[in-house]
């Protein structure tokens, strides 16, 4: 007969020694309360620059939250990409567009019991439904770099070259559509 | 006492839901790109979590996640591309305001 999972312990064991299983729970409600307040903010902000520095914020949250799942790597590369990249690329996006303070456009300004209704009637078939996911058995601990690699590098080879080829063409994208127009083309432009 | 998986599906709903408001309420397209990342994003964080809570030995959903960082940074590069080309034309960033391919 297999060895049934293992319970975790009671907070506290007979012997008296302190275990540390509220951690988890506390983390996640501080990883939540970043990421919602972060998003939130994002969305309300009408300073663009710091609704920018917000958004990296809020993945850092979510890279906490992907350490708390056990994915030491996606959280790694969250920070790489999400963090260094793509927050960047957005803060130049920002610093080359000036952008106007024209406030939000509230189109649900005069709808709000209508809005409030709609609302409440897709979230809490949402809410439901997601609580309603247990997870069947705790996973044992351990990183997911092994099995990560061995999935992308076997049986995701082909989709993994494949994106390769959509970061080239929309690298060749970007270029094309931000490069200034030859000097000949500007004079052609000049004399239509 | 472990962090059910109902709670991380609730949070990356609630995120997502979030981002959705941000795309349909503001009218600066960089906004309108960071609400988009936010929501791939909370996309990530239940993959990420049904993939650890449920997955067998192997990391099925992760590598989806990183398919949705390929996808994103594309999207954001060809996105801002897109912007700063529009706003060359025009300068202008709201989207109410590009109309010029209306037809």
């Amino acid at each position: 007969m297999p060895a049934p999972p293992q319970r975790r312990q009671p907070a506290r064991q007979a012997d008296g020694q302190v275990t540390y299983d509220f951690v988890e729970p506390v983390v996640f409600a501080l990883l939540s309360i970043g990421l919602i307040a972060g998003g939130v903010a994002v969305v309300m902000l009408s300073r663009i620059t710091a609704a920018a520095l917000l958004m990296a914020f809020t993945f850092l949250s979510m890279a906490g939250m992907f350490v708390l799942l056990g994915a030491e790597t996606i959280a790694l590369f969250q920070v790489l990409i999400y963090v260094g990249a793509i927050t960047v690329l957005i803060l130049y996006g920002v610093m080359f567009t000036k952008f106007s303070d024209r406030p939000r456009a509230l189109f649900f300004q005069r709808q709000t019991p209508f809005a409030a209704v709609f609302v409440a009637a897709v979230a809490i078939p949402v809410a439901i439904i997601a609580l309603s996911f247990t997870s069947p058995t705790p996973r044992p601990g351990g990183g997911d770099l092994i099995p990560l690699a061995t999935s992308v590098f076997t049986d995701f080879a082909f989709p993994f070259e494949i994106a390769s080829v959509l970061l080239l063409a929309a690298m060749i994208g970007a270029i094309v559509l931000t490069k200034r127009d030859e000097p000949e083309e500007a004079a052609a432009r000049r004399r239509r | 006492m472990t962090v059910p998986l109902g709670a991380y599906v609730v949070v990356s709903a609630a995120l997502f839901f979030i981002g959705c408001a941000g795309v349909l309420v503001r009218r600066n397209a960089v906004v309108i790109l960071m609400c988009v990342e936010l929501m791939l994003n909370a996309a990530n964080l239940a993959l990420v979590a049904f993939s650890r809570k449920y997955g067998s030995i192997d990391e099925r959903g992760s590598v989806f996640v990183i398919f949705v960082f390929v996808i994103a940074a594309a999207e954001v590069a060809v996105g801002l591309a897109i912007v700063l080309s529009a706003y060359r034309n025009r300068p202008v960033v709201d989207v109410d305001e590009i109309h010029q391919m209306k037809g």
